[in-house]
């Protein structure tokens, strides 16, 4: 099996898994019961808790902790009662909620990166909350966020000198982006953050949402007052090990990571853009040549969306997948409900490029060898397709 | 080559019948009909990953696979009938009017134009012609599958002659089994799917959750039937079944059945009484009778029997008119239901059962 799907979801690192192990069984019990042993285990809690707000230069009491990346975005947006502005690819997590708000999307240009002029525009005086995903999860398109950060903090200024007291926040769903990018919270400039367990190498069901100084939420879940009031439940000790371990092995690798994707990404591209050229000589007709999506520069390492043209996607995918070459299409939730990716719809492709699309990501499944040997299997059955395309086509 | 167009739901039945099609030879197109659905909270038909198991099973056949949409006439033709049923009183089988109606009506008119030879499906049923069955004339018989247990033709007996004379069951000669085996050793992933129950677009939240999303239902008084007491009270008439035991909340003792239902009044009537007499009729009078070709003749020589529910025994019977006689009283099956008629192994046709 050749797993390339890690924007979907990451296998737990054995280290993670390790670390986990003991909270299940021997460690098990409840932080806040009053004998010595839970009290050991709620020091252990809020020290994995304090160990993964370093990472993204936080410290613990600013995270609470929730069951995944959704949960977080969910509690980030009872920040605002007034406008939120979001940008038109984000996942369904924010979208979703954004619809029960009042609110407006920010466009983003051909390779999935915001308008910063369009965000300028929408910026209202009723607008309280921005959510803007650091790293999309269908091309991998970073946000330059600093800059967003940036353009917010000069509309908080003018309010102030307007005698407006309405407040401004900004969010980002970094759930993609923690095993590729060296976040801090203040070079960010976010007032929320949004991260993922499942997408670096910890469990799943578990997220987290930094909280800056001062921004009041309201509990989604109330009960027993975990999390400083802010989602109660008894606390996912093994689950939050776990995510601290895997997000500090993603941060002491994140170098290595990066250049070991982007040379693999770069066989993926080589080998993939030989489509429509070996052949040709022995075919009959053109094939297409395959499209990259997404930013050229300002994208994850781990990411290779690509477009080819005419090819039925899901069908690549369940060919690939008799090869045991794992791939999706965008979103792995959208994939499912059989609508199409608004994300590729918004970088302005036709219906019959977002069918011809896949999303590739790397990630620690993943060797040299094997996607190199990935990269073959695809290249062969993308051309495989276009020849029973082309003879159908003949033949209907 | 011939054409085929066949349906495939992502079961394991369709999914064997595609590999048997391609191994006999036929240029075979799989289609997923697209059915109307309904997406409430908590209530999910299961379409989209019904898709994607007929689409693998394609690909892996290297088949050619397309989506056609009967949303509109689904909804139209075939719930919004049920849902009209209900409101009346009856029990519909909504089965019945999709394979008339959408399966062996819009399916076979589309696939027909886009110029195929046949059209086939994954149902337990068999198509013979005339001479097949030693008869002296060249009707094309719909009959009975090879394993009793799984015959479908209850679900089919208004499908047209003509779309009859086109299709292909090709499980109609295997038995479930053997169907199973084949889609396990042909290593298909539907081989270990969970049979699907009851109608499709309800999913697995169940009929009444789904009729309680469009139809009015006051809650009334349950009385028994012998004396007028009031014994309990019930959430809506139309959910409730003659003969039905289960789901009263009357409480312990004796088991009451429903043996009445006063629409006007709001009311359901229960018996402890397991004879009485709205339990049983020994004359049952159909409707919307359905007669298929050659049904005729065959009626006049050999011995009439009928079905009144899908996997249900056969019983003897005579047809007068519109009314079916049986030899002794039968449990009285719900209106609404389908009265399908047999000689032999040949499906005649049948009738949707009156009051």
């Amino acid at each position: 099996m050749i797993y390339l799907d890690h924007a979907a979801a990451t296998p737990v690192s054995q280290k993670a898994l390790q670390v986990m192990t003991p909270y299940f069984a021997e460690e098990f019990f409840n932080p806040s019961a009053p004998y010595l042993p839970a009290k050991r285990v709620r020091e252990v809690y809020e020290l994995a808790k304090d160990d993964l707000a370093h990472v993204i230069g936080a410290k613990g009491v600013d995270l609470v902790i929730t069951a995944g990346a959704t949960e977080s975005i969910n509690l980030a947006f009872t920040v605002c009662q007034g406008k939120v502005l979001v940008l038109e690819t984000e996942h369904a997590a924010v979208l979703e909620v954004a619809k029960q708000c009042s609110y407006e999307l920010v466009k983003v240009d051909k390779n999935g990166l915001i308008l910063i002029d369009d965000l300028r525009d929408k910026l209202s005086d009723e607008v309280e909350l921005v959510s803007i995903s650091l790293a999309n999860n269908e091309l991998g398109t970073i946000q330059p966020l600093v800059e967003i950060a940036e353009v917010i903090r000069r509309v908080r200024q003018e309010r102030l000198r307007n005698n407006n007291n309405t407040p401004l926040y900004l969010h980002s769903d970094a759930s993609q982006a923690l095993n590729l990018l060296d976040l801090n919270v203040a070079r960010l400039g976010v007032d929320l953050l949004t991260i993922n367990a499942a997408k670096c190498g910890g469990p799943k069901g578990v997220g987290a949402l930094y909280v800056a100084h001062g921004v009041k939420l309201r509990p989604i879940s109330v009960g027993g007052g975990q999390e400083r009031g802010l989602r109660s439940g008894t606390e996912n000790v093994a689950g939050v090990v776990g995510f601290a371990t895997a997000a500090q092995e993603a941060k002491a690798h994140l170098a290595g990571s990066r250049k070991k994707y982007q040379v693999m990404s770069r066989i993926l591209r080589q080998e993939l853009e030989k489509i429509g050229k070996d052949m040709n000589s022995t075919t009959d007709f053109v094939m297409p040549t395959p499209i990259f999506l997404g930013h050229p520069k300002h994208q994850l390492a781990s990411f290779v969306p690509v477009c080819f043209p005419g090819v039925d996607a899901e069908r690549l995918i369940y060919r690939l997948e008799q090869h045991g070459v794992l791939v999706s299409t965008g979103a792995a939730c959208a994939a499912n409900k059989g609508n199409k990716s608004h994300v590729l719809a918004a970088i302005g492709l036709s219906d019959v490029e977002i069918a011809g699309s896949l999303r590739i990501s790397l990630g620690s499944a993943n060797t040299i060898e094997n996607v190199t040997e990935a990269a073959s299997i695809i290249r062969e059955e993308v051309e495989r397709e276009y020849c029973r395309i082309h003879e159908r086509g003949h033949h209907v | 080559m011939s054409r085929v167009f066949l349906g495939m739901s992502g079961g394991v039945d369709s999914s064997v019948s595609a590999v048997l099609l391609k191994e006999q030879g036929y240029d075979v197109t799989g289609v997923y009909m697209k059915n109307w659905s309904k997406d409430l909270p908590g209530m999910k038909c299961p379409w989209s990953e019904d898709l994607a198991d007929a689409k693998r099973v394609a690909v892996q056949l290297d088949l050619d696979f397309e989506v056609w949409d009967f949303e509109s006439e689904y909804k139209q033709k075939v719930v919004d009938y049920m849902l009209a049923e209900f409101q009346r009183g009856r029990t519909p089988n909504p089965d019945v009017i999709c394979n008339e109606l959408i399966k062996f009506k819009q399916f076979y008119d589309r696939a027909m134009q886009r110029g195929a030879d046949y059209i086939a499906t994954g149902h337990y049923a068999r198509v013979s012609s005339g001479s097949e069955l030693n008869l002296p004339d060249n009707n094309i018989y719909l009959c009975r599958a090879v394993d009793e247990n799984k015959d479908q033709t209850y679900f089919l007996y208004r499908m047209s002659d003509m779309a009859t004379a086109k299709t292909l069951f090709p499980v109609g000669n295997m038995t479930k089994p053997e169907v199973k085996d084949l889609a396990a050793e042909k290593g298909l992933d539907v081989a270990r799917k969970k049979e699907s129950m009851g109608v499709c677009f309800v999913g697995e939240v169940g009929m009444k959750d789904f009729l309680r999303e469009y139809l009015d239902a006051r809650p009334g008084e349950i009385r028994e039937a012998e004396t007028e007491k009031v014994l309990g009270y019930h959430d809506g008439v139309i959910f409730y079944t003659i003969g039905q035991r289960h789901g009263l909340a009357l409480g312990g003792g004796l088991p009451y059945y429903v043996v009445g239902k006063d629409l006007a009044q709001n009311l359901v009537y229960v018996s402890k009484n397991l004879n009485h007499e709205d339990l049983w009729k020994k004359q049952l009078k159909l409707e919307d009778m359905c007669w298929r070709a050659g049904s005729e003749s065959l009626l006049k020589q050999g011995e009439l029997t009928v079905r009144l529910r899908h996997r249900a025994p056969l019983l003897k019977a005579q047809l007068e008119n519109d009314t079916l006689v049986f030899d002794e009283e039968i449990k009285k099956p719900a209106a609404g239901q389908s009265a399908v008629l047999y000689s032999g192994g040949v499906c005649l046709g049948g009738g949707i059962i009156a009051e």
